[in-house]
């Protein structure tokens, strides 16, 4: 497990470089949530390839320093995954990946992002069924 | 010449605190929304009170209680003789609500400095990464207060049927009921919107200027006074959201225009605007 100060310097990390921050102009879908609590707010882009899979992501958002840093934490995550393997991902594994003891009184913050990764599938199927604007992926996701 | 504040014991400068860095009688605390701006840097010396960990009882809606206080201030090297410096972002939303949590347990050797972390930072001062640490103490509290500068929903119905004065410090469409919470906020917290009948719309912003400093007693004054009728003889409730921005409020009307009887209601329109059965005015 990290030290508390491990978990600050991997935290500050992410939120003063973040990765992958920025906009896809040809995303096949664009999640915006937020949080209450702290004014978080983030839009994240998924560009899917061929096969389904999540071939390109980026974020953009303002909010507090943890809820920055996760999203940041996350988009090396989702590369490589498809819609029904995000809504999988585990909220306890990235909190102690963040670090438990600092962000245990943020848990929203921490897991905005995440949540938020996690309806990717549920709108990009009611997307479907609705008809909205928007680029298609290259494949339907698996 | 301005006007000097009513207590003006109760504001330093940046250059205040500058000066005494390293008072052993003073320490500087830092009250923030975000909880790892202290971790990006503060006040060298300064140590940090969460709100949410520090402040609150973990369980139930409310502060902690006495010996929690004792043990935090004790924690944090703070001794009933010391005087307290609150800082914060936001314009100093959280250092008041932590200078107001103080009140309810008497420490009244407590200070807001002017301006908050970003003039702080604005002004190039230094900042640390290294959090301090100080022998522990053995503060001694009293026991929590509630019934002086703290409002409950019940004491507010009453306030609102004998139509005492209500300060709403939120946003106008918030105040109006467009919102839920401030423009840019997602809307949420609360199933019903509007404000608490008869309550006037004075949001805390308008007490500060562009730097985050709080505006003249004349400025003050015509705001409050001129503007939206408050007098100093009257018995005031303030509230927001959740009680952070009106606890702003509560300091601006206590400490810098000197009315003794303002109390904030914490409550405020996360509870309200729940109760089933509450009055509401759109």
């Amino acid at each position: 497990m990290p030290t508390r100060q491990e978990s600050i310097d991997f935290i500050l990390d992410h939120y003063e470089h973040p990765r992958h921050r920025g906009v896809l102009t040809d995303a096949s879908l664009v999640l915006q949530g937020g949080n209450p609590g702290c004014g978080d707010v983030l839009t994240f882009y998924l560009r899917l390839g061929a096969d389904g899979r999540v071939a390109a992501v980026a974020f953009e958002g303002e909010g507090c320093t943890i809820s920055q840093a996760a999203a940041s934490v996350m988009t090396d995550k989702v590369l490589g995954l498809t819609l029904a393997e995000l809504t999988t991902m585990d909220q306890e594994a990235l909190i102690d990946e963040l670090g438990r003891e600092v962000v245990s009184t943020r848990i929203r913050c921490a897991t905005l992002a995440l949540n938020l990764l996690k309806t990717a599938e549920p709108q990009f199927r009611s997307r479907g069924r609705n008809g909205a604007a928007g680029p298609a992926p290259d494949a339907p996701p698996a | 010449m301005s006007t000097p504040y009513a207590r003006p014991e109760a504001l330093v400068d940046t250059q205040w605190v500058a000066d005494h860095l390293n008072d052993p009688k003073v320490r500087i605390v830092e009250s923030d929304e975000d909880i790892l701006l202290y971790d990006q840097g503060h006040i060298p010396g300064a140590v940090m009170i969460d709100w949410v960990q520090d402040l609150n009882d973990r369980v139930r809606r409310d502060y902690l209680g006495r010996e929690g206080f004792e043990a935090l201030l004790s924690s944090k090297g703070i001794a009933n003789d010391t005087t307290v410096v609150f800082y914060g972002d936001k314009n100093n939303w959280w250092a008041c609500y932590a200078f107001w949590v103080f009140q309810l347990f008497g420490h009244t050797q407590a200070r807001i400095m002017n301006g908050g972390r970003k003039k702080w930072i604005d002004e190039g001062r230094p900042l640390s990464r290294e959090a301090p640490v100080y022998p522990k103490t053995a503060y001694q509290a009293q026991e929590r207060a509630d019934y002086k500068i703290r409002a409950f929903r019940d004491q507010v119905l009453a306030h609102v049927l004998a139509r005492g004065p209500l300060v709403d410090v939120r946003s106008a469409k918030e105040y109006t009921g467009e919102l839920l919470h401030m423009e840019q906020y997602p809307q949420e917290g609360a199933l019903r919107g509007g404000h608490i009948p008869g309550a006037k719309s004075i949001p805390w912003a308008k007490a500060v200027n562009d730097d985050g400093t709080f505006k003249s007693v004349e400025e003050l004054k015509q705001l409050y006074e001129a503007e939206n009728g408050l007098r100093p003889d009257q018995n005031i409730i303030a509230y927001c959201r959740i009680g952070e921005r009106s606890s702003h409020t509560w300091f601006v009307l206590t400490y810098l225009l000197g009315y003794p009887n303002v109390r904030n209601y914490d409550g405020s329109w996360t509870e309200w605007g729940n109760l089933v059965g509450a009055p509401i005015e759109k």
